[in-house]
Protein backbone atom coordinates (compact mmCIF):
# COMPACT_ATOMS: atom_id res chain seq x y z
CA UNK A 1 0.00 0.00 0.00
CA UNK A 2 2.72 2.42 1.05
CA UNK A 3 4.74 1.42 -1.96
CA UNK A 4 1.80 2.20 -4.21
CA UNK A 5 1.55 5.67 -2.67
CA UNK A 6 5.25 6.24 -3.20
CA UNK A 7 4.93 5.30 -6.86
CA UNK A 8 1.93 7.60 -7.30
CA UNK A 9 3.83 10.45 -5.63
CA UNK A 10 6.81 9.87 -7.89
CA UNK A 11 4.60 9.96 -10.98
CA UNK A 12 2.90 13.16 -9.84
CA UNK A 13 6.26 14.73 -9.03
CA UNK A 14 7.53 14.00 -12.53
CA UNK A 15 4.60 15.73 -14.24
CA UNK A 16 5.54 18.99 -15.98
CA UNK A 17 4.59 22.26 -14.28
CA UNK A 18 1.05 23.44 -14.93
CA UNK A 19 1.19 25.85 -17.85
CA UNK A 20 -2.30 27.32 -17.48
CA UNK A 21 -3.26 26.84 -21.10
CA UNK A 22 -6.95 27.36 -21.75
CA UNK A 23 -9.23 24.63 -23.11
CA UNK A 24 -8.76 23.50 -26.70
CA UNK A 25 -12.27 24.35 -27.95
CA UNK A 26 -13.55 27.90 -27.92
CA UNK A 27 -17.25 28.01 -27.06
CA UNK A 28 -19.78 30.14 -28.89
CA UNK A 29 -23.10 31.41 -27.57
CA UNK A 30 -25.47 33.51 -29.68
CA UNK A 31 -28.84 34.59 -28.35
CA UNK A 32 -31.25 37.16 -29.70
CA UNK A 33 -34.71 38.50 -28.95
CA UNK A 34 -37.21 40.38 -31.07
CA UNK A 35 -38.51 43.48 -29.34
CA UNK A 36 -41.61 45.42 -30.34
CA UNK A 37 -39.94 48.82 -30.15
CA UNK A 38 -37.83 51.04 -32.43
CA UNK A 39 -34.13 50.12 -32.56
CA UNK A 40 -33.12 53.54 -31.19
CA UNK A 41 -35.22 52.92 -28.08
CA UNK A 42 -33.57 49.54 -27.47
CA UNK A 43 -30.10 51.01 -28.09
CA UNK A 44 -30.87 53.75 -25.55
CA UNK A 45 -31.33 51.00 -22.95
CA UNK A 46 -28.38 48.72 -23.82
CA UNK A 47 -25.95 50.99 -25.71
CA UNK A 48 -24.17 52.68 -22.81
CA UNK A 49 -21.07 50.71 -21.81
CA UNK A 50 -21.12 52.38 -18.41
CA UNK A 51 -24.62 51.18 -17.56
CA UNK A 52 -25.34 47.46 -17.29
CA UNK A 53 -28.50 47.96 -15.22
CA UNK A 54 -30.43 46.19 -18.02
CA UNK A 55 -28.86 42.90 -16.91
CA UNK A 56 -30.95 41.66 -13.97
CA UNK A 57 -27.97 39.88 -12.36
CA UNK A 58 -26.01 43.16 -12.13
CA UNK A 59 -26.39 45.30 -8.97
CA UNK A 60 -23.91 48.06 -9.82
CA UNK A 61 -21.78 49.33 -12.75
CA UNK A 62 -18.71 51.43 -11.98
CA UNK A 63 -16.30 52.47 -14.71
CA UNK A 64 -14.33 55.08 -16.55
CA UNK A 65 -13.66 56.19 -20.10
CA UNK A 66 -17.30 56.43 -21.21
CA UNK A 67 -17.87 54.66 -24.51
CA UNK A 68 -14.35 55.13 -25.82
CA UNK A 69 -12.65 51.98 -27.10
CA UNK A 70 -8.87 51.49 -26.95
CA UNK A 71 -6.99 54.00 -29.15
CA UNK A 72 -4.33 51.62 -30.39
CA UNK A 73 -4.66 47.90 -30.31
CA UNK A 74 -1.91 47.08 -27.85
CA UNK A 75 -2.50 50.04 -25.56
CA UNK A 76 -5.30 48.49 -23.47
CA UNK A 77 -6.58 51.99 -22.72
CA UNK A 78 -10.22 51.40 -23.67
CA UNK A 79 -13.10 52.31 -21.37
CA UNK A 80 -13.42 49.92 -18.45
CA UNK A 81 -16.21 48.90 -16.12
CA UNK A 82 -16.51 46.83 -12.99
CA UNK A 83 -19.77 44.96 -12.53
CA UNK A 84 -20.88 44.00 -9.05
CA UNK A 85 -23.45 41.26 -9.22
CA UNK A 86 -26.43 40.86 -6.91
CA UNK A 87 -24.80 37.69 -5.55
CA UNK A 88 -21.66 39.67 -4.68
CA UNK A 89 -19.52 38.47 -7.60
CA UNK A 90 -17.32 40.97 -9.44
CA UNK A 91 -16.47 41.10 -13.16
CA UNK A 92 -14.00 43.51 -14.76
CA UNK A 93 -14.45 44.38 -18.43
CA UNK A 94 -12.89 46.53 -21.17
CA UNK A 95 -14.44 48.09 -24.27
CA UNK A 96 -12.84 46.91 -27.53
CA UNK A 97 -15.02 48.50 -30.18
CA UNK A 98 -17.98 50.89 -30.18
CA UNK A 99 -20.16 52.07 -33.06
CA UNK A 100 -23.28 54.07 -32.12
CA UNK A 101 -24.31 54.44 -35.77
CA UNK A 102 -24.41 50.67 -36.31
CA UNK A 103 -25.72 50.22 -32.75
CA UNK A 104 -23.08 47.69 -31.76
CA UNK A 105 -20.21 47.35 -29.29
CA UNK A 106 -17.77 44.66 -28.30
CA UNK A 107 -15.98 44.11 -25.03
CA UNK A 108 -13.91 41.55 -23.21
CA UNK A 109 -13.70 40.30 -19.64
CA UNK A 110 -10.33 41.22 -18.18
CA UNK A 111 -10.88 39.61 -14.77
CA UNK A 112 -13.40 37.17 -13.37
CA UNK A 113 -13.34 34.35 -10.85
CA UNK A 114 -14.57 31.09 -12.39
CA UNK A 115 -16.87 30.78 -9.37
CA UNK A 116 -18.69 33.90 -10.61
CA UNK A 117 -18.76 32.97 -14.31
CA UNK A 118 -16.94 29.78 -15.42
CA UNK A 119 -15.14 31.26 -18.44
CA UNK A 120 -11.66 32.26 -19.66
CA UNK A 121 -10.68 34.64 -22.46
CA UNK A 122 -14.26 35.83 -22.87
CA UNK A 123 -15.17 38.39 -25.56
CA UNK A 124 -18.61 39.56 -26.57
CA UNK A 125 -20.67 41.62 -29.02
CA UNK A 126 -23.97 43.41 -28.35
CA UNK A 127 -25.93 44.54 -31.42
CA UNK A 128 -29.31 46.13 -32.07
CA UNK A 129 -30.79 45.76 -35.57
CA UNK A 130 -33.92 47.52 -36.85
CA UNK A 131 -36.67 45.33 -38.34
CA UNK A 132 -38.84 48.14 -39.66
CA UNK A 133 -39.85 51.23 -37.67
CA UNK A 134 -41.35 49.62 -34.59
CA UNK A 135 -39.53 46.34 -34.29
CA UNK A 136 -35.94 45.44 -33.59
CA UNK A 137 -33.65 42.56 -32.70
CA UNK A 138 -31.25 42.62 -29.78
CA UNK A 139 -28.40 40.15 -30.16
CA UNK A 140 -25.76 39.09 -27.61
CA UNK A 141 -22.86 36.97 -28.81
CA UNK A 142 -20.09 35.51 -26.69
CA UNK A 143 -16.83 33.68 -27.42
CA UNK A 144 -14.91 32.09 -24.57
CA UNK A 145 -13.06 29.07 -23.25
CA UNK A 146 -14.29 26.83 -20.44
CA UNK A 147 -13.65 27.70 -16.79
CA UNK A 148 -11.03 25.00 -16.25
CA UNK A 149 -7.54 25.68 -17.49
CA UNK A 150 -5.68 22.55 -18.63
CA UNK A 151 -6.80 19.11 -19.68
CA UNK A 152 -9.59 16.87 -18.32
CA UNK A 153 -11.88 19.42 -16.61
CA UNK A 154 -14.17 18.64 -13.66
CA UNK A 155 -17.90 18.60 -14.63
CA UNK A 156 -18.65 22.04 -13.13
CA UNK A 157 -15.98 23.74 -15.24
CA UNK A 158 -16.13 21.78 -18.51
CA UNK A 159 -17.21 23.04 -21.94
CA UNK A 160 -20.89 22.17 -21.42
CA UNK A 161 -21.12 23.79 -17.97
CA UNK A 162 -19.41 26.99 -19.14
CA UNK A 163 -21.62 27.23 -22.20
CA UNK A 164 -24.75 26.67 -20.15
CA UNK A 165 -23.82 29.41 -17.65
CA UNK A 166 -23.42 31.96 -20.44
CA UNK A 167 -26.54 30.77 -22.28
CA UNK A 168 -28.62 31.10 -19.11
CA UNK A 169 -27.28 34.61 -18.49
CA UNK A 170 -28.00 35.76 -22.06
CA UNK A 171 -31.46 34.19 -22.30
CA UNK A 172 -32.74 35.48 -18.96
CA UNK A 173 -31.31 38.94 -19.63
CA UNK A 174 -32.77 39.27 -23.13
CA UNK A 175 -36.19 38.16 -21.89
CA UNK A 176 -36.01 40.75 -19.12
CA UNK A 177 -35.01 43.55 -21.53
CA UNK A 178 -37.88 42.67 -23.84
CA UNK A 179 -40.36 42.71 -20.93
CA UNK A 180 -38.97 45.98 -19.59
CA UNK A 181 -39.07 47.84 -22.94
CA UNK A 182 -42.39 46.45 -24.15
CA UNK A 183 -43.91 47.02 -20.72
CA UNK A 184 -42.92 50.68 -21.02
CA UNK A 185 -41.06 50.62 -17.71
CA UNK B 1 -15.95 7.28 -85.37
CA UNK B 2 -18.28 9.94 -84.17
CA UNK B 3 -18.75 8.19 -80.86
CA UNK B 4 -15.02 7.82 -80.23
CA UNK B 5 -14.41 11.49 -81.03
CA UNK B 6 -17.02 12.56 -78.55
CA UNK B 7 -15.51 10.18 -76.03
CA UNK B 8 -11.99 11.59 -76.38
CA UNK B 9 -13.35 15.13 -76.08
CA UNK B 10 -14.93 14.14 -72.79
CA UNK B 11 -11.65 12.62 -71.61
CA UNK B 12 -9.81 15.82 -72.59
CA UNK B 13 -12.26 17.95 -70.61
CA UNK B 14 -11.85 15.73 -67.58
CA UNK B 15 -8.06 15.82 -67.84
CA UNK B 16 -7.76 19.56 -68.29
CA UNK B 17 -10.38 20.21 -65.67
CA UNK B 18 -8.34 18.14 -63.23
CA UNK B 19 -5.06 19.84 -64.09
CA UNK B 20 -6.52 23.29 -63.71
CA UNK B 21 -7.91 22.66 -60.25
CA UNK B 22 -4.58 21.21 -59.10
CA UNK B 23 -2.70 24.39 -60.09
CA UNK B 24 -5.13 26.95 -58.71
CA UNK B 25 -6.11 25.38 -55.38
CA UNK B 26 -9.53 23.95 -56.06
CA UNK B 27 -10.73 23.35 -52.53
CA UNK B 28 -10.56 24.61 -48.99
CA UNK B 29 -11.09 22.21 -46.11
CA UNK B 30 -12.32 23.88 -42.93
CA UNK B 31 -12.34 22.14 -39.55
CA UNK B 32 -15.62 23.21 -37.95
CA UNK B 33 -14.88 22.74 -34.27
CA UNK B 34 -18.27 23.05 -32.48
CA UNK B 35 -19.96 21.26 -35.41
CA UNK B 36 -17.51 18.30 -35.23
CA UNK B 37 -17.21 18.40 -39.00
CA UNK B 38 -15.02 19.14 -42.02
CA UNK B 39 -16.37 21.31 -44.86
CA UNK B 40 -15.14 21.04 -48.45
CA UNK B 41 -15.48 24.36 -50.29
CA UNK B 42 -15.19 24.56 -54.09
CA UNK B 43 -13.06 27.69 -54.54
CA UNK B 44 -14.14 28.39 -58.10
CA UNK B 45 -17.82 28.49 -57.20
CA UNK B 46 -17.11 29.63 -53.60
CA UNK B 47 -19.61 27.08 -52.42
CA UNK B 48 -19.55 24.30 -49.84
CA UNK B 49 -19.87 21.04 -51.78
CA UNK B 50 -19.57 18.49 -48.98
CA UNK B 51 -19.46 18.22 -45.22
CA UNK B 52 -18.33 15.12 -43.33
CA UNK B 53 -18.46 14.19 -39.66
CA UNK B 54 -15.04 14.09 -37.97
CA UNK B 55 -15.82 14.20 -34.24
CA UNK B 56 -13.58 15.14 -31.30
CA UNK B 57 -13.92 18.92 -31.91
CA UNK B 58 -11.54 19.16 -34.90
CA UNK B 59 -9.15 22.14 -34.99
CA UNK B 60 -5.74 21.68 -36.65
CA UNK B 61 -5.24 20.56 -40.24
CA UNK B 62 -2.35 19.56 -42.50
CA UNK B 63 -2.31 18.10 -46.01
CA UNK B 64 -0.09 15.40 -47.47
CA UNK B 65 2.47 16.63 -50.05
CA UNK B 66 0.26 15.36 -52.91
CA UNK B 67 -2.79 16.93 -51.17
CA UNK B 68 -4.75 13.69 -51.36
CA UNK B 69 -4.93 13.25 -47.59
CA UNK B 70 -5.85 15.61 -44.78
CA UNK B 71 -4.62 15.11 -41.23
CA UNK B 72 -6.77 16.64 -38.54
CA UNK B 73 -6.26 17.06 -34.80
CA UNK B 74 -9.26 16.39 -32.57
CA UNK B 75 -8.33 17.84 -29.14
CA UNK B 76 -11.47 16.69 -27.33
CA UNK B 77 -11.12 13.02 -28.28
CA UNK B 78 -7.29 13.44 -28.25
CA UNK B 79 -6.95 11.91 -31.68
CA UNK B 80 -5.30 12.36 -35.04
CA UNK B 81 -7.80 11.75 -37.85
CA UNK B 82 -6.81 10.84 -41.40
CA UNK B 83 -9.19 11.90 -44.17
CA UNK B 84 -9.12 10.84 -47.82
CA UNK B 85 -9.63 14.29 -49.34
CA UNK B 86 -10.60 12.90 -52.75
CA UNK B 87 -13.20 10.39 -51.57
CA UNK B 88 -14.10 12.68 -48.65
CA UNK B 89 -14.14 9.97 -46.01
CA UNK B 90 -12.42 9.41 -42.67
CA UNK B 91 -9.86 6.65 -43.22
CA UNK B 92 -8.07 6.12 -39.90
CA UNK B 93 -8.07 7.47 -36.33
CA UNK B 94 -5.14 7.39 -33.91
CA UNK B 95 -5.48 8.01 -30.17
CA UNK B 96 -2.69 10.33 -29.07
CA UNK B 97 -3.76 11.44 -25.57
CA UNK B 98 -2.73 14.83 -24.17
CA UNK B 99 -3.92 17.89 -26.07
CA UNK B 100 -3.22 17.59 -29.82
CA UNK B 101 -3.74 20.92 -31.59
CA UNK B 102 -1.15 22.33 -34.03
CA UNK B 103 -0.15 20.08 -36.93
CA UNK B 104 2.19 20.10 -39.94
CA UNK B 105 3.39 17.57 -42.46
CA UNK B 106 6.87 17.13 -43.91
CA UNK B 107 7.13 18.28 -47.58
CA UNK B 108 8.67 15.00 -48.79
CA UNK B 109 8.89 12.46 -45.93
CA UNK B 110 5.87 10.50 -44.73
CA UNK B 111 6.00 12.26 -41.36
CA UNK B 112 3.38 14.23 -39.49
CA UNK B 113 4.12 16.51 -36.54
CA UNK B 114 1.52 17.17 -33.85
CA UNK B 115 1.98 19.73 -31.07
CA UNK B 116 0.71 18.69 -27.65
CA UNK B 117 -0.78 21.76 -25.98
CA UNK B 118 -0.72 20.23 -22.48
CA UNK B 119 2.38 18.05 -22.31
CA UNK B 120 4.75 20.47 -24.09
CA UNK B 121 6.12 18.20 -26.75
CA UNK B 122 5.78 17.44 -30.42
CA UNK B 123 4.81 13.97 -31.51
CA UNK B 124 6.24 12.49 -34.67
CA UNK B 125 3.81 10.23 -36.52
CA UNK B 126 4.73 7.89 -39.36
CA UNK B 127 2.03 8.62 -41.95
CA UNK B 128 2.27 5.14 -43.52
CA UNK B 129 2.16 3.09 -40.32
CA UNK B 130 -0.06 5.75 -38.74
CA UNK B 131 1.76 5.35 -35.43
CA UNK B 132 3.74 7.60 -33.09
CA UNK B 133 7.45 7.01 -33.75
CA UNK B 134 9.04 9.73 -31.66
CA UNK B 135 8.66 12.90 -29.64
CA UNK B 136 10.55 16.13 -29.11
CA UNK B 137 10.41 18.27 -25.96
CA UNK B 138 9.78 21.97 -26.68
CA UNK B 139 8.56 25.04 -24.76
CA UNK B 140 5.23 25.33 -22.96
CA UNK B 141 1.96 24.82 -24.86
CA UNK B 142 3.30 24.46 -28.40
CA UNK B 143 0.63 25.68 -30.82
CA UNK B 144 1.36 26.38 -34.48
CA UNK B 145 3.87 24.22 -36.38
CA UNK B 146 5.59 24.78 -39.72
CA UNK B 147 8.30 22.97 -41.70
CA UNK B 148 10.86 24.76 -43.89
CA UNK B 149 10.33 24.03 -47.63
CA UNK B 150 13.63 22.07 -47.78
CA UNK B 151 12.32 19.79 -45.03
CA UNK B 152 15.28 20.36 -42.70
CA UNK B 153 13.71 22.37 -39.85
CA UNK B 154 10.49 22.27 -37.87
CA UNK B 155 9.39 25.42 -36.04
CA UNK B 156 6.91 25.48 -33.17
CA UNK B 157 5.24 28.51 -31.59
CA UNK B 158 5.45 27.77 -27.85
CA UNK B 159 2.53 29.83 -26.61
CA UNK B 160 3.10 29.91 -22.84
CA UNK B 161 6.88 30.33 -23.22
CA UNK B 162 6.60 33.39 -25.51
CA UNK B 163 9.15 31.72 -27.78
CA UNK B 164 9.66 29.76 -30.98
CA UNK B 165 11.52 26.44 -30.98
CA UNK B 166 13.66 25.46 -33.96
CA UNK B 167 13.99 21.70 -34.34
CA UNK B 168 16.44 19.84 -36.53
CA UNK B 169 14.27 17.22 -38.20
CA UNK B 170 17.10 14.78 -39.00
CA UNK B 171 18.33 14.52 -35.38
CA UNK B 172 14.86 15.21 -33.87
CA UNK B 173 16.38 17.73 -31.48
CA UNK B 174 15.56 21.28 -30.51
CA UNK B 175 18.52 23.39 -31.58
CA UNK B 176 17.27 26.88 -30.69
CA UNK B 177 14.58 28.80 -28.82
CA UNK B 178 13.93 32.37 -29.93
CA UNK B 179 12.00 34.81 -27.70
CA UNK B 180 9.10 36.47 -29.58
CA UNK B 181 5.99 38.49 -28.59
CA UNK B 182 3.47 37.39 -25.96
CA UNK B 183 1.69 34.09 -26.61
CA UNK B 184 2.62 33.21 -30.19
CA UNK B 185 -0.08 31.01 -31.74
CA UNK B 186 0.21 30.53 -35.51
CA UNK B 187 3.56 30.29 -37.29
CA UNK B 188 4.18 30.70 -41.03
CA UNK B 189 7.40 30.15 -43.01
CA UNK B 190 7.98 31.95 -46.32
CA UNK B 191 8.61 30.00 -49.58
CA UNK B 192 12.37 30.69 -49.38
CA UNK B 193 12.56 29.15 -45.92
CA UNK B 194 14.43 32.21 -44.67
CA UNK B 195 11.78 33.91 -42.59
CA UNK B 196 9.10 32.91 -40.11
CA UNK B 197 6.17 34.98 -38.86
CA UNK B 198 4.38 34.38 -35.55
CA UNK B 199 1.02 35.89 -34.62
CA UNK B 200 1.25 36.87 -30.94
CA UNK B 201 -2.19 36.66 -29.33
CA UNK B 202 -1.43 38.67 -26.17
CA UNK B 203 0.89 41.41 -27.50
CA UNK B 204 -1.20 42.16 -30.61
CA UNK B 205 1.70 41.91 -33.01
CA UNK B 206 3.58 39.71 -35.45
CA UNK B 207 7.21 38.74 -34.80
CA UNK B 208 9.41 38.31 -37.87
CA UNK B 209 12.26 35.80 -37.47
CA UNK B 210 15.36 35.36 -39.60
CA UNK B 211 15.56 31.53 -39.54
CA UNK B 212 19.22 31.00 -40.63
CA UNK B 213 20.45 33.75 -38.27
CA UNK B 214 18.17 32.51 -35.45
CA UNK B 215 17.17 36.04 -34.55
CA UNK B 216 14.23 38.44 -34.56
CA UNK B 217 14.18 40.98 -37.39
CA UNK B 218 11.22 43.04 -36.20
CA UNK B 219 7.63 43.32 -35.07
CA UNK B 220 4.46 44.47 -36.81
CA UNK B 221 1.47 45.82 -34.83
CA UNK B 222 -1.85 44.11 -35.67
CA UNK B 223 -5.49 44.19 -34.60
CA UNK B 224 -6.48 42.58 -31.32
CA UNK B 225 -5.59 38.91 -30.78
CA UNK B 226 -3.85 37.93 -34.01
CA UNK B 227 -4.15 34.23 -34.77
CA UNK B 228 -2.15 33.29 -37.89
CA UNK B 229 -0.26 35.02 -40.72
CA UNK B 230 -0.55 34.33 -44.46
CA UNK B 231 1.90 35.57 -47.10
CA UNK B 232 1.04 36.67 -50.65
CA UNK B 233 2.21 39.20 -53.20
CA UNK B 234 4.95 40.66 -50.98
CA UNK B 235 2.54 41.23 -48.14
CA UNK B 236 1.66 39.65 -44.83
CA UNK B 237 -1.93 39.15 -43.65
CA UNK B 238 -2.83 38.50 -40.00
CA UNK B 239 -6.24 37.35 -38.81
CA UNK B 240 -7.18 39.47 -35.77
CA UNK B 241 -9.71 37.49 -33.73
CA UNK B 242 -11.08 40.17 -31.39
CA UNK B 243 -10.50 42.94 -33.92
CA UNK B 244 -12.54 41.13 -36.58
CA UNK B 245 -9.99 42.33 -39.11
CA UNK B 246 -7.18 41.23 -41.38
CA UNK B 247 -4.08 43.41 -40.89
CA UNK B 248 -2.03 43.79 -44.07
CA UNK B 249 1.69 44.69 -43.88
CA UNK B 250 4.60 45.04 -46.27
CA UNK B 251 7.08 42.15 -46.05
CA UNK B 252 10.05 44.30 -47.07
CA UNK B 253 9.53 47.30 -44.79
CA UNK B 254 7.31 45.56 -42.17
CA UNK B 255 5.10 48.67 -42.25
CA UNK B 256 1.34 48.19 -41.84
CA UNK B 257 -0.59 48.89 -45.08
CA UNK B 258 -4.23 48.45 -44.24
CA UNK B 259 -6.70 46.93 -41.85
CA UNK B 260 -9.47 45.14 -43.69
CA UNK B 261 -12.75 44.68 -41.83
CA UNK B 262 -13.36 40.95 -42.26
CA UNK B 263 -15.70 39.04 -39.94
CA UNK B 264 -16.29 37.88 -36.37
CA UNK B 265 -13.21 35.96 -35.15
CA UNK B 266 -11.21 35.37 -38.34
CA UNK B 267 -8.85 32.43 -37.74
CA UNK B 268 -7.18 30.11 -40.27
CA UNK B 269 -5.75 32.00 -43.25
CA UNK B 270 -3.80 30.77 -46.27
CA UNK B 271 -2.78 32.06 -49.71
CA UNK B 272 -3.05 29.83 -52.77
CA UNK B 273 0.25 28.88 -54.44
CA UNK B 274 -0.16 31.44 -57.23
CA UNK B 275 -0.75 34.33 -54.75
CA UNK B 276 -4.04 35.08 -56.54
CA UNK B 277 -6.27 34.74 -53.51
CA UNK B 278 -6.10 34.54 -49.74
CA UNK B 279 -8.74 32.53 -47.91
CA UNK B 280 -9.91 33.35 -44.40
CA UNK B 281 -11.88 31.09 -42.10
CA UNK B 282 -14.38 32.97 -39.90
CA UNK B 283 -15.10 31.16 -36.64
CA UNK B 284 -17.80 33.57 -35.48
CA UNK B 285 -19.71 33.95 -38.75
CA UNK B 286 -19.38 30.36 -40.07
CA UNK B 287 -18.04 31.42 -43.46
CA UNK B 288 -14.93 31.17 -45.61
CA UNK B 289 -13.91 34.52 -47.14
CA UNK B 290 -11.89 35.08 -50.30
CA UNK B 291 -9.60 38.10 -50.23
CA UNK B 292 -7.79 39.72 -53.17
CA UNK B 293 -4.21 40.28 -51.88
CA UNK B 294 -3.49 43.04 -54.43
CA UNK B 295 -6.74 45.02 -54.36
CA UNK B 296 -7.07 44.28 -50.60
CA UNK B 297 -10.78 43.57 -50.89
CA UNK B 298 -13.07 40.73 -49.88
CA UNK B 299 -14.23 39.19 -53.17
CA UNK B 300 -16.18 36.11 -52.13
CA UNK B 301 -17.87 34.26 -49.32
CA UNK B 302 -19.02 30.68 -48.73
CA UNK B 303 -21.13 29.38 -45.86
CA UNK B 304 -19.56 26.43 -43.98
CA UNK B 305 -20.29 24.47 -40.79
CA UNK B 306 -20.45 26.03 -37.31
CA UNK B 307 -17.18 27.48 -36.00
CA UNK B 308 -14.55 26.94 -38.74
CA UNK B 309 -10.99 27.15 -37.38
CA UNK B 310 -8.85 25.69 -40.20
CA UNK B 311 -5.72 26.00 -38.08
CA UNK B 312 -2.93 24.97 -40.46
CA UNK B 313 -2.68 24.37 -44.21
CA UNK B 314 -6.16 23.82 -45.55
CA UNK B 315 -6.03 24.54 -49.31
CA UNK B 316 -5.74 21.79 -51.91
Amino acid sequence: MLKRFAIAAAILGSLPAVALAHGPSRQKVEESVEINAPAAKVWAVVGNFQDMSWVPAVAKTEGKGGNKPATSQASNDGATRTLTLKNGGVIEEMLDDYDAKDMTYSYEITKVDVKVLPVNDYSSHITVTADGDNKSTLEWKGAFYRGYMNNDPPPNLNDEASKKAVEDLYKSTLAAVKAKIEGGK
Amino acid sequence: MRISLRFSAAVAVLLFGGLQSAALAGEALTTNQPDDSLSFVDLTAMKEVARIKVGGKPAGIALSPDKSRAYITAPDSKELVEVDAVKRIVVRRLKLGGGPLGIAMHPTKQEIYVADWYTHKILIIDAVKFAVVGEIAVGKSPSGLAVTPDGSLLLSADRESDAVSIIDIASRKRIASIPVGKHPFGITIDPSGKRAYTANVKSDDVTVIDIPARKVIGHVPTGRRPYVVALADGRGFSTDQYGGSVTVFDLATLAPIKKIRACDHPEGIEADSSDSNVYVSCWGDDVLLRLDPTALKITGKAAVGDGPRAFGKFLR
